[in-house]
């Protein structure tokens, strides 16, 4: 559980605040995806939740333990997970194993406890068979994995990810996102900051950022569906999403919170259906007249 | 020349010996090598290849390792047999140049001994991984704490420079693949255009360089990573092996410096 209080924040005393006023409560086991155009504040809210950064006004609390107690910081930061953009900058060792051991290195745990974190974390991302790799030999997708098994060998509460698929190619995207959510299935919190709004429509929570604040918060089909307002934020909503609402703007009677194309195909195939029933009932009537 | 004295996976004896012994080993055969004469150089040389045959590691790819220092040993060589005082060689007279019997002498003994030297540093890093290596500094330098500084940070320091090594080349590669895509013309050829790739490799490298720094600390925090101690996925565990191979050395050792 993270509890966000009145946070404001400035990088130097004196200027206009890069976060204002922000108020936010996360429970636990919570799939959280946090948009917003660059420069928003996202990043700089996300590295307050491990506290990386210490508000200037305000709180952050991470289950009972307050971000600005710097003798709680460590164990913050394990039960707060944390990776950012570019996988290659966050690999510390000189190979797979080694660089996941860090974390729970770090946490100066046995070397027999390491050794079992980091056997079980490779394998929730899949990476046994790469363990003795030195890192510079990784594919972007098998860096970015391993980021994740860095975090996942500390056993988080909660993985906070900033845009992790944004140089992947499709593949190692996919398997990203599909290790997400399995993931939060097993009970992890994950919150996603991302600007792809597909992968935002994968989480049960949207946060929307503008200018620093928190603007909306909702689940993605309250969100996501509002094409013309997210359009006004700079940020590009779902293609399927757009579609379907451009056919609306055009009359026609769809639902716009739809991010995937199977949901389009079930909705405008039920279109179809209707209109060809309702087609059906005045064609006769046609036939009627020409006889 | 980056490959050049790389770890080489093998079985072998010397491969599994701890690597605190190893580095001790060559720590106390570089003070031997600089104490003996010919007869001792002899014998330290059939050492040498001895190791080398029992880490089952090709006479040619430690010797290879020689290449880059070969020129600047060379110029040491000249140096030692033409400014050396001594009894001239009479077949020498090359112009007003004299070279004595004493230079060439002592020439050939100090350049063989430097070249013995850089011998016993590639079988180590040849036999040793490089985390090895840091494991074992990082042990071997545990007693400076007493002076305030931890021993883990030192391992850290080394690790992340050599983890960040083949980064930086790449990038460096990226960096002059641009510049050449915009027309830049490096001749490597010549010594100027090598001088002038520097220039521009290494202002764009060094800002990539502090950019990388300042997410690489993010990220390591982040891990929860403090100054100090830390433990490891692996422990290293002296075996009763390796504790006689460190006493017969530093036995050899003390028996050399005293005679």
């Amino acid at each position: 559980m993270i509890r966000v209080h009145n946070l404001t924040y400035a990088y130097e005393k004196g200027d206009s605040p890069v976060l204002e006023d922000l108020n936010l409560h996360i429970a636990e086991g919570e799939y959280i995806a946090l948009i917003g155009s660059n420069g928003c504040g996202k990043t700089t809210l996300i590295r307050h939740l491990n506290g990386l950064l210490i508000p200037s006004v305000g709180e952050v609390q991470v289950d009972e333990l307050n971000t600005r107690d710097s003798k709680s910081l460590l164990e913050i930061r394990r039960r707060v997970g944390m990776a950012f953009q570019n996988a290659d900058n966050q690999i510390v060792g000189m190979s797979v194993e080694e660089d996941v051991a860090f974390g729970p290195g770090n946490l100066r745990l046995s070397s027999v406890e390491v050794c079992r974190r980091v056997e079980r974390a490779l394998d929730m991302v899949g990476m046994t068979g790469l363990r003795t790799r030195p890192p510079h030999t990784l594919s972007g997708g098998q860096k970015q994995l391993l980021a994740l098994a860095g975090l996942l060998a500390m056993e988080p509460k909660i993985i906070v990810l900033d845009e992790p698929t944004a140089s992947l190619d499709p593949e190692g995207k996919k398997r990203v996102l599909t290790l997400l959510k399995k993931l939060n299935c097993q009970g992890l919190g994950i919150i996603h900051v991302t600007h792809s709004m597909e992968e935002a429509a994968l989480a049960e929570r949207v946060l929307v950022m503008d200018q620093g604040k928190l603007i909306a918060d909702g689940n993605p089909g309250e969100i996501l569906s509002r094409v013309e307002w997210l359009k006004t934020l700079g940020l590009a909503p779902p293609h399927i999403s757009e579609l379907m609402w451009q056919l609306k703007k055009g009359g026609e009677d769809l639902s716009t919170s739809i991010f995937t194309i199977e949901d389009a195909v079930e909705e405008i195939t039920a279109l179809l259906a209707r209109l060809r029933s309702s087609s059906k009932a005045y064609l006769p009537q046609k036939a009627d007249e020409h006889v | 020349m980056y490959k050049l004295g790389q770890y080489v996976y093998q079985e072998s004896p010397v491969h599994r010996l701890d690597p605190r012994v190893k580095l001790i080993a060559v720590i106390a055969l570089s003070i031997i090598i600089l104490h003996v004469n010919f007869v001792g150089l002899i014998a330290a040389s059939a050492m040498a290849l001895a190791i080398t045959l029992l880490a089952r590691l090709s006479w040619g790819s430690v010797l290879k390792t020689l290449r880059p220092v070969l020129p600047f040993f060379f110029c040491l060589f000249l140096l030692y047999i033409f400014f050396t005082p001594g009894r001239p060689i009479p077949a020498f007279p090359i112009g007003p140049v004299q070279i004595s019997y004493e230079g060439l002498n002592f020439g050939i003994l100090q350049v063989w001994k430097f070249l013995l030297l850089v011998v016993a540093a590639s079988i180590l890093t040849m036999t040793a991984t490089q985390s090895e290596i840091t494991m074992g500094m990082e042990r071997l330098l545990r007693p400076i704490r007493i002076i305030g500084i931890s021993s883990h940070d030192i391992a850290m320091l080394l690790s992340l420079a050599l983890r960040f090594m083949p980064t930086l080349l790449d990038e460096m590669n990226c960096v002059s693949q641009a510049q050449l895509a915009r027309g830049a013309n490096f001749n490597p050829r010549h010594l100027s255009g090598k001088i002038r790739a520097i220039r521009y490799l290494a202002v764009p490298l060094a800002i990539n360089v502090f950019r990388r720094c300042d997410e690489l600390v993010d990220a390591m925090e982040a891990r929860g990573y403090q100054q100090g101690h830390r433990t490891y996925l692996r422990e290293l565990v002296l075996s009763r092996r390796d504790y006689c191979l460190v006493a017969a050395i530093l036995i050899l050792l003390i028996v050399v410096v005293y005679e």
